[in-house]
């Protein structure tokens, strides 16, 4: 599989993915929590209780979804460092990681069952990755024909 | 940013530019061929030093050179790491101030759970407590110092696109405004303060770029020197 060039350097990358993850989180915490708060306020405060919302969760949700982000990219660098390829298990490998950090403080069962879903969710992503390019790539053509009197 | 708001060449330029670029990528001027003869009889072209599979070397990365891989271009936005638009700006900037506050929030947690130990408390208790006010304190700073770096780099980046080029003007409105607007909603007197310490962050930052891009330069010419 050849380098990904739209992708930085992996050290540096780190961290353009946890602020990228944050950016997506805040953005994508505004609409939902907006929306949400909207419609669970009274009438005649929906506008200011969506503010409000917005204003105590967008931001929790974009720590959330950057702390993810930038994990998961510190375990992906780090598992390409150690194994030296670049393939689809590295992200499957750091989704393990990733989930078991995250849910370290929830005790020994909590981590494993969390590292083993995350890799999971990975692996699925990952698979739809590989298909997808499966998919869309030209089907290989024969443009040679077939070997004339090959008897 | 041309997308959005236009770029600020004029069509002529560009089309020249576009004409001179299609020229060094291919090798010669689509402009001036009229069949495949003309391109067969053309000096030059089936000579085995452009044909080698190996040739080219010298003029760079020519398949690779995509759009996207393309460095700035705004005047003056050249930062401290290489930048290709103002996403990577967005990223980067955001990325690290975030990270940045978690570091100092989970700092100032961590002294403060070892202020606060319960007496006699056992190991375990004792972890609980200090990562308890680390995680207190920690990503709520984070989070703070994270939404208002992505409101300066937003605003910076407009104010890049619509003035054409990046200076520390720039920088230290986007950062009073990005200051206004995260406590907007707080009363004009919060507002006020926050808007000062945001410009007055811009334009600290803006001084240790400039000082920190003074040695980058000094370290270039160190390093060209003993060729020459």
């Amino acid at each position: 599989m050849s380098a990904d060039h739209t992708r930085d350097p992996c050290p540096i990358v780190v961290l353009s993915d946890f602020g990228g993850a944050f950016a997506m989180g805040v953005i994508g915490g505004c609409v939902w929590h907006g929306i949400k708060g909207f419609r669970n306020s009274p009438y005649g405060e929906r506008v200011t209780g969506a503010l409000s919302v917005v204003k105590t969760r967008a931001p929790v949700v974009g720590g959330n979804f950057g702390v993810w982000g930038g994990l998961f990219s510190a375990f992906d660098c780090s598992v390409k460092a150690v194994r030296k390829r670049e393939d689809a298990w590295n992200a499957v490998i750091a989704g393990f990681f990733t989930g078991g950090a995250l849910a370290i403080r929830g005790g020994w069962r909590h981590t494993r069952n969390s590292a083993i879903t995350c890799a999971c969710l990975l692996g699925c992503f990952e698979g739809v990755g590989v298909l997808m390019q499966k998919v869309m790539a030209q089907p290989q053509q024969n443009i040679y024909g077939d070997a004339p009197m090959s008897a | 940013m041309s997308w959005i708001f236009g770029g600020s060449k004029t069509p002529e330029q560009k089309e020249k530019e576009d004409a001179v670029a299609l020229k060094e990528k291919l090798g010669f001027d689509p402009s001036q061929v009229a069949d495949v003869g003309t391109i067969l009889n053309s000096p030059g072209v089936l000579s085995s030093a452009s044909l080698h599979p190996l040739s080219g070397l010298e003029k760079g990365i020519e398949y690779m050179d995509l759009e996207d891989e393309q460095l700035t271009t705004v005047e003056g936005a050249q930062g401290l790491i290489p930048s290709r638009n103002w996403t990577d700006d967005l990223c980067y900037g955001t990325g690290a101030v975030y990270l940045l506050g978690l570091g100092v929030g989970g700092a100032y947690g961590f002294q403060e759970g070892v202020r606060n130990l319960p007496p006699n408390a056992t190991p375990k208790l004792q972890l609980n407590t200090i990562l308890n006010h680390i995680t207190k304190r920690g990503p709520f700073l984070g989070n703070s110092a994270g939404v208002l770096a992505l409101t300066y780099n937003l605003i910076d980046s407009s104010l890049d696109a619509i003035r054409g080029k990046h200076d520390d003007v720039n920088s230290v409105g986007a950062g009073a405004l990005a200051g206004a607007l995260f406590k907007s909603s707080a009363g004009l007197k919060p507002m006020f303060y926050s808007t000062a310490m945001m410009a007055g962050g811009a334009a600290a930052w803006c001084g240790i770029k400039a000082v920190l891009q003074q040695q980058q330069k000094q370290q270039l010419q160190q390093h060209e020197q003993p060729l020459q």
